[in-house]
């Protein structure tokens, strides 16, 4: 018979919480869905259930039961991260896992044949656990026959538990407690109120007045526990990147060889996304050195390669750049797929450029002097001059936003001031009564001096005082110098281009 | 320029100059410093004057005002105005007629637009000019050209250096734009905050007024802190280069000479009925009142005192006050609706005549000076006490007959307090809003926002975040937020009111608001009519009808017999839940020591238990005097007449005020200054400056220190919240009603009480246990026999004949609506065509009324279907597959032709039966608080009272008897918390089981101790001492632990008190 199991990270977005913030898991704790007095509970501890607080409340009312209750928000992005890491991880045990669409930390596990891998399910399920518990996660777990009384079982079991039969999970689930289980809180409140504590008391209730009183996914859930329902596994399809590996037996110092290598590896890592009908999206190059260190490259192509061309340019690019410091013993290739994508709407189409030259121009630069080299600016609301602007790492070929993201005058009626700003302020000397030479000698001394303006704030972080002034020296330069008050110096922050 | 004309120029500005564009706090999130904090620094600086120009308001005006009579400063009243399009203009008043323009162009702003909002047309401002100067940013020409055309010389361009990159371009584009339109330039500052220190809480109140935070505040803050007033001298500096344009702020200053002690005010002058003037109606409605009061004939002492009041009346002008009052008062009569004055107009021989007031102040001996005095030349204080629920009615009237132009209501600021300022602090600061709203639980709202405070919420102060997230809760505390409204205060005028103030709408539809609050009215000598609510007239009203309706006997306030023995029986005992004024803890706690046998003792009780002779240390001493353990003398002998009737200590406010008279010997002068000091109990050290004068005096005319010391501390407790005799008398009148309701018609007390909810000290919960141990039955809300109100039912096992029904406004969702058609439906064809008579299921009952599942499922809940199915959970599962409702109205007119055709009968259950198990007693009245916040069937310690016997735990009947310092292990449910400030930190807790109360003494270092478990723990134990006097029990704490049982009793919510 077919063994299917459950495994249980009961929410998962909590212990996520508390990872970031340890300290507070000796008091009650929540997940909220966004940081506001009236966000819903997802997920409370079991300190703040204690208090009666449940999922489902607003937190503000939470707080009126428990008033030491911390709250956070888990970002969806963090919790299907791992979700994700979660699902790689089972794997190990399992090929196939089915991770719970509206559950995070839920996972079914198909454990047939598994018996034959370890020494018994037990030991199986022992294993698994053991692995979680490394990884930092609380999880129980549960192996049966059918995958509602699997998940029963582990949200039930203290750690893990094994059904031997099939009568055994069913009675089981029939004095499942209800309190036990993630229904929904209004379904929850009213069985309670209804007296109705199991799932075997839930399950006997007329089927024709569920629906009726409770909507559809009552009456699913109560087919469930009848057992008129048994949903099959619906595992994750495995996407494990293609790899390949060189071992040197002597310690490879030609930089000609490694480059052979890596194209032989990459064209390997290009059939296999092929034949997966993807190609080439990411590349992680891994060189192990004699002298035990390591070395990890990440390259981009411009696009998601189906040719080895484009990014054999771009291996050549970086092994130039980055040399490494002596002999490699192991090539590691890993390719990370995507779906090959339509093609990308046209860049610069009007002006007549090349599109695809420029993704190429944007990857060569990344590839040769780093992923954080193509920039953009971006434009802030601040005072201070620094705060005007920023800098925003271009991610992907996406060259349509750098161009959307072109930064304009507000004013384009008025000519603007145009300052050429230092990429740090210099320190320079203070004015005193004789002359004053902010930019050196030979621009000659300050004849002119306009100011102060003043900028002040920051206060709730570091208070920031500065008094800016222009001053023309002998020679015609505008310089654009600040004393700041805290330090008591004066600055040469840039100059009138 | 040449040099020779400047220095001239130079020399004249040397003479300072005047701040004429200054916004203070009442900008709302605007400014950051009171007008008070202004106009001192502009005093201390040395300005010559200063201008008020908050944005399209005069909020602060009075404030402002106020301050700069004290100190002899020059003020200019202003506003800044926002015009149609975007511009602002700094408006100052030269005169009252320009202040009346003023107000009516705000009033015009404000009434058109939405509430904190306001704007004018450019036409409507030149149309004001006339009285006014105008300061002028120079924005578009065409506004400038008719500026300049209706202002003429007094229209001013005004520059401000505010060190801005931009601000040398700007004044550029300002000069020559103001020389091309000839208009002189005139130096400024925009004002934000009196001193640069408080330039983080504007940032702060930046952030909260557009809803974002410090750290994404960006350009919306300002990029500096040169919003500050400054010293002449560095004024001077910043415009060397222009004196003229410094000079030109004192030519505005001396230009403007209105001052709000300008504004003259009438009170409107009632229509006569038969053409004689107001006097002489005033005297004849007075005469006629006082045969009705005293039918026997009037006594010659109140005949002199009448004539001596309406005398007083006629010279000080005040007939139309007194007219107007009694015409609303008489319309309440009409109308049927209960009302009774307070406060000090209860000292008026004439207002008891006139049916305004309800105590006799001859037969009292109250003092009408505290009333009215020619000194004092301030206008009188009526406060007219309405029942609650029909105060609106009056209200409308009010407006109806003197018109919205001539009657607006009082403002109330709504200011930052404790956790309103944290939460808003935090947010602005970007502490994580789950974070702020858990520290703000932690504070009451009138809380301190210490350091244990900040601990308990678990942010470190020596975080820098949370640092300043304290240091500027501190700062804004007490900020005005927005304009509210007074809950019933009139400002009624002879001359259309917007003359004086500004107008707005208020939030509530129907109603306008002037732009200042009470203490503004007073400052100026406005008169103020004073609506107030009050639910214990209320709870007579209905208490009144309850008893005619059901026992057939009528009775009003006037008719309530007095001095009844068996009402005094109880009140000694200290049996007064639900009795007003003297229901609190403390109060019940007195009654058994003072034993009042009269209304004058009612009076007493009333002021004892007040801050005044709380602090003062005067309880224990009349106590002591009182049950004639103590001699009863005076520190001298002067003393005596003042003090003789409360034997020899000082309980009500005119006594400490003719004390300092007697004994300090304190002029009419200094002693109004007294009161008005303690009247203003808000500013800090007004008292204080009292205490060397009045002690020091009483020193030199033979007054022990230790006596002196005492008074003037009472005299501080006063000024927290102390009553007048006048106003104690008031409130006995109403006090002493309740408790004989209690005493003789507790049925019909009790669902008077529970139908005015929510009011007074208990909850629902607590007065219906109360009244069940004292024999009254009270059956649970019902389906089929509640009305939408608690109602009385016949009970032969009742001595008074009835039992209350809890009303279906006790179950938790229900509306008003729900319940009519509920009743309609129980009503069988009334309400449905072909219906045969009452509904026998809940289905039938669903089809019937038209409700809903929701509602019926609270119902079911509530137990309040019980008639229809044994069980509550058979109940509960009928509702929720109940039929979906029909609009039996609509069947009713036969609109719903669908639903009349099958006879409303949408669906039909068909369900088979499903046996649930009962409830236990426990879940009974779980569900019973759960659905309706309270339970006629036990309190919820009752089902565990076998478990907490067997560890060794008393109900609170068995603790009343034990013997004074025993030790006690008690647990119940906390139902009151108070941490009085006159306690110095002790705490008191009431705790109730289904014997009654026990009163618990937490002292400071035990509540430090246990701070958490007092603060939040609905089911307490507590272990202590317990301490009996006078047949009362306290329980003095020395460990709080929370209780063992295997089942936790549902939760109340407590009531806590400051």
């Amino acid at each position: 018979m077919d063994r299917t199991a459950c495994v249980e990270i009961a929410a998962l977005p909590l212990q996520l919480l508390l990872r970031r913030r340890p300290e507070w898991r000796d008091g009650p704790v929540a997940v909220v869905d966004r940081d506001k007095p009236q966000g819903t509970l997802l997920w409370v501890n079991a300190r703040a259930r204690r208090s009666r607080v449940e999922s489902g409340m607003r937190y503000a009312a939470a707080l009126s039961l428990e008033r030491r209750l911390h709250a956070g928000v888990v970002p969806a992005g963090e919790i299907d991260a791992a979700v994700t890491a979660l699902t790689r991880r089972l794997w190990n045990f399992s090929p196939a896992v089915e991770a719970a669409a509206d559950v995070p930390g839920r996972f079914w596990l198909d454990a047939s044949g598994l018996a034959r891998l370890a020494p018994s399910l037990q030991d199986w399920a022992e294993a698994l656990h053991a692995a979680l518990a490394a990884d930092g996660f609380a999880a129980t777990l549960a192996v049966g026959f059918t995958r509602f009384g699997c998940t029963v079982g582990a949200r039930t079991a203290r750690t893990i538990q094994v059904f031997v039969d099939a009568e055994e999970e069913r009675g089981a689930l029939r004095r499942a407690p209800l309190a036990r289980l993630d229904l929904p809180v209004r379904l929850r409140e009213l069985l309670r109120k209804l007296g109705i504590r199991t799932l075997g008391a839930f399950a006997d209730l007329p089927p024709e007045g569920i629906r009726r009183r409770f909507g559809a996914d009552a009456q699913e859930l109560h087919a469930l526990a009848r057992g008129e329902l048994s949903p099959g596994l619906r595992p994750a399809p495995w996407h494990d990147p293609a790899r390949a590996v060189f071992v040197f037996e002597l310690p490879e110092e030609n930089a000609l060889r490694l480059l052979d290598c890596m194209e032989t590896g990459l064209r390997q890592l290009l059939e296999t996304l092929d034949a997966r009908g993807e190609a080439l999206a990411e590349l992680d190059l891994r060189m192990l050195l004699e002298d035990g260190s390591h070395v990890d490259e990440r390259l981009t192509p411009a696009i998601p390669a189906r040719e080895p061309r484009p990014v054999q340019e771009l291996l050549r690019l970086r092994l130039e750049a980055h040399p490494p410091a002596c002999g490699v013993l192991e090539l590691r290739l890993r390719g990370h797929g995507a779906p090959a994508a339509a093609r990308q709407a046209t860049l610069f189409q009007a002006s007549g450029r090349d599109p695809d030259g420029a993704r190429r121009a944007f990857a060569r630069l990344r590839a040769e002097f780093g992923n954080a080299t193509v920039v953009r600016t971006r434009l802030l609301d601040g005072h201070l001059p620094e705060a005007r602007w920023d800098w925003e790492i271009l991610e992907g070929p996406t060259a349509e936003a750098a161009v959307a993201a072109i930064a304009r005058p507000r004013d384009r009626g008025r000519l603007p001031l145009v300052r050429r700003v230092e990429p740090r302020p210099r320190p320079v000397a203070a004015p005193w009564s004789g002359a004053w030479y902010p930019a050196g000698l030979d621009d000659g001394p300050v004849e002119e001096l306009l100011g102060p303006q003043i900028l002040s704030g920051g206060w709730w972080v570091r208070e920031t005082t500065r008094a800016y002034h222009w001053a023309r020296t002998r020679n015609g330069r505008w310089l654009w110098v600040y004393h700041d008050r805290a330090r008591d110096r004066w600055f040469l922050h840039g100059e009138l281009s | 320029m040449n040099t020779a004309s400047g220095s001239s120029t130079a020399r004249r500005s040397e003479g300072g100059h005047a701040a004429l564009w200054c916004r203070s706090h009442y900008s709302f999130l605007e400014g950051a410093s009171s007008p008070a904090e202004l106009v001192e620094t502009a005093h201390a600086l040395g300005l010559r004057a200063l201008a008020l120009t908050d944005r399209d308001g005069v909020y602060g005006a009075v404030r402002a005002h106020v301050r700069a009579r004290e100190l002899d400063m020059h003020l200019i009243q202003g506003a800044e105005v926002s015009v149609r399009g975007g511009a602002r203009v700094q408006l100052l008043a030269a005169d009252r007629e320009g202040w009346a323009r003023l107000c009516r162009l705000l009033t015009r702003g404000r009434l058109r637009s939405p509430k904190g909002q306001s704007v004018v047309d450019l036409e409507e401002l030149c149309a004001s000019a006339e009285g006014l100067h105008a300061l002028w940013d120079c924005g578009e020409e065409k506004h400038t050209a008719a500026l300049r055309a209706a202002f003429g010389e007094r229209l001013h361009a005004v520059v401000a250096r505010h060190r801005r990159a931009g601000d040398a371009r700007e004044e550029r584009r300002r000069r020559e734009h103001a020389r091309v339109h000839h208009v002189p330039v005139l130096a400024a500052t925009e004002v934000l905050y009196h001193d640069r220190s408080r330039r983080a809480l504007q940032d702060v109140l930046t952030c909260i007024r557009h809803r974002t935070r410090l750290a994404a505040a960006g350009q919306l803050l300002r990029p500096n802190a040169e919003h500050a007033l400054h010293p002449p001298q560095d004024f001077r500096e910043l415009y060397r280069d222009d004196p003229d344009a410094v000079r030109r702020t004192l030519e505005v200053a001396a230009a403007c000479t209105f001052s709000l002690a300008d504004i003259h005010y009438r009170y409107p002058v009632e229509t006569l009925p038969d053409g004689s003037d107001a006097g002489r109606h005033l005297r004849a409605l007075t005469l006629s009142g006082a045969r009705r009061r005293y039918p026997g004939g009037v006594p010659d002492d109140v005949r002199r005192q009448l004539d001596k009041e309406l005398a007083l009346v006629q010279e000080l002008q005040y007939e139309g006050y007194f007219l107007s009052m009694h015409e609303i008062v008489r319309w309440c009569g009409e109308q049927g609706i209960l009302c009774q004055g307070r406060g000090s107009a209860a000292n008026s021989a004439v207002c008891y005549c006139l049916g305004i007031t309800a105590v006799d102040p001859v037969r009292m001996g109250l003092l009408f000076e505290r009333f009215l005095s020619r000194e004092r030349a301030e206008p009188p204080d009526i406060d007219l006490d309405i029942e609650h629920d029909r105060r609106e009615e009056v209200i409308q009237h009010v407006y109806a007959r003197y018109g919205r132009s001539h009657a607006a209501m009082v403002a109330n600021f709504v200011r930052f307090r404790a956790r309103s300022a944290v939460r808003e602090v935090g947010k602005a600061l970007g502490v994580p809003e789950t974070e702020v709203d858990r520290l703000a639980r932690m504070l009451s709202s009138y809380g301190r926002f210490d350091d244990d405070s900040f601990a308990d919420a678990g942010l470190d102060a020596r975080n820098p975040l949370h640092a300043n997230l304290a240091r500027l809760t501190r700062e804004i505390r007490g900020v005005p937020r927005h304009l509210s409204i007074h809950p019933g205060g009139f400002l009624l005028g002879h001359e259309p009111v917007d003359r004086l103030v500004p107008v707005e709408n208020a939030t509530m539809p129907g109603r306008t608001v002037v732009q200042w609050d009470k203490n503004d009215l007073e400052d100026l000598g406005l008169f103020k009519v004073d609506l107030l609510g009050l639910g214990a007239l209320n709870v007579c009203h209905r208490a009144f009808d309850l008893v005619e309706s059901s026992y057939g006997r009528k009775l009003s306030l006037a008719t309530v017999p007095p001095a009844d023995t068996a009402t005094f029986d109880d009140i000694c005992r200290g049996d007064t839940v639900g009795v007003f004024q003297i229901e609190s803890r403390a109060q019940m706690a007195m009654l058994p020591r003072l034993r009042p046998r009269t209304y004058y003792d009612l009076v007493i009780e009333i002021s004892l238990i007040r801050p005044g002779p709380i602090s003062g240390g005067m309880v224990h001493p009349y106590l002591r005097r009182r049950e004639g353990l103590e001699q009863v003398d005076y520190p001298i002998p002067e003393l005596e007449p003042v003090l003789k009737k409360t034997l020899g200590i000082p309980l009500f406010q005119e006594q400490v005020i003719r004390l300092a008279m007697v004994a300090a010997d304190y002029t009419p002068g200094e002693a109004d200054q007294l009161r008005r000091d303690m009247a203003a109990w808000k500013i800090e050290g007004k008292i204080e400056r009292h205490r060397e004068r009045l002690v020091s005096r009483m020193r030199r005319k033979g007054v022990p220190q230790e006596f002196a010391e005492r008074v003037f501390e009472q005299i501080r407790g006063f000024g927290e919240y102390g009553f007048p005799e006048s106003h104690a008398a008031s409130f006995a009148l109403i006090a002493y009603a309740t408790a004989w309701l209690k005493t003789h018609y507790p049925a019909a007390f009790l669902a008077a009480l529970l139908n005015a909810q929510p009011m007074g000290f208990y909850s629902a919960a607590t007065l219906i246990g109360d009244a069940q141990r004292h024999g009254v039955e009270v059956r649970p809300v019902d389906a089929f026999r509640s009305a939408w109100e608690c109602t009385l039912e016949p009970c032969a096992r009742s001595g008074e004949g009835s039992a209350v029904r809890v009303g279906l406004r006790f179950v938790k969702g229900m509306r008003a609506e729900d319940a009519r058609r509920i009743v309609a439906a129980r009503a069988g064809s009334e309400a449905m065509p072909g219906s045969t008579g009452q509904p026998d299921s809940v289905a039938a009952l669903a089809r019937a009324a038209g409700v809903d599942r929701g509602v019926l499922t609270r119902l079911a809940e509530a137990g309040a279907l019980d008639a229809l199915e044994d069980g509550r959970r058979d109940a509960l599962w009928d509702a929720l597959g109940a039929p979906r409702p029909v609009d039996v109205d609509a069947v009713a007119d036969g609109s719903d032709a669908r639903a009349a055709h099958t006879g409303g009968t949408a669906e039909h259950d068909d369900d088979p039966a499903v046996d649930f198990a009962a409830l236990d007693s426990f879940d009974t009245i779980r569900w019973d608080y759960d659905a309706t916040g309270h339970s006629t069937r036990g309190h919820p310690l009752a089902p565990l009272r076998e478990a907490l016997t067997d560890q060794g735990l008393p109900d609170a009947a068995t603790v009343r008897t034990a013997g004074d310092g025993d030790e006690v292990h008690y647990a119940g449910m906390v139902i009151c918390r108070q941490r009085p400030e006159t306690a110095g930190g002790v705490v008191f807790l009431t705790l109730e089981d289904e014997t009654g109360f026990v009163n618990v003494v937490l002292w400071r270092k035990i509540y430090e101790q246990h701070r958490i478990l007092a603060k939040t723990q609905a089911f307490l134990g507590v272990s202590g001492r317990l301490q009996v006097e006078s047949g009362v029990a306290h329980l003095v704490a020395h460990d709080l632990w929370t209780p063992r049982l295997a089942t936790r009793p549902v939760e109340q919510r407590s009531r806590d008190f400051r």
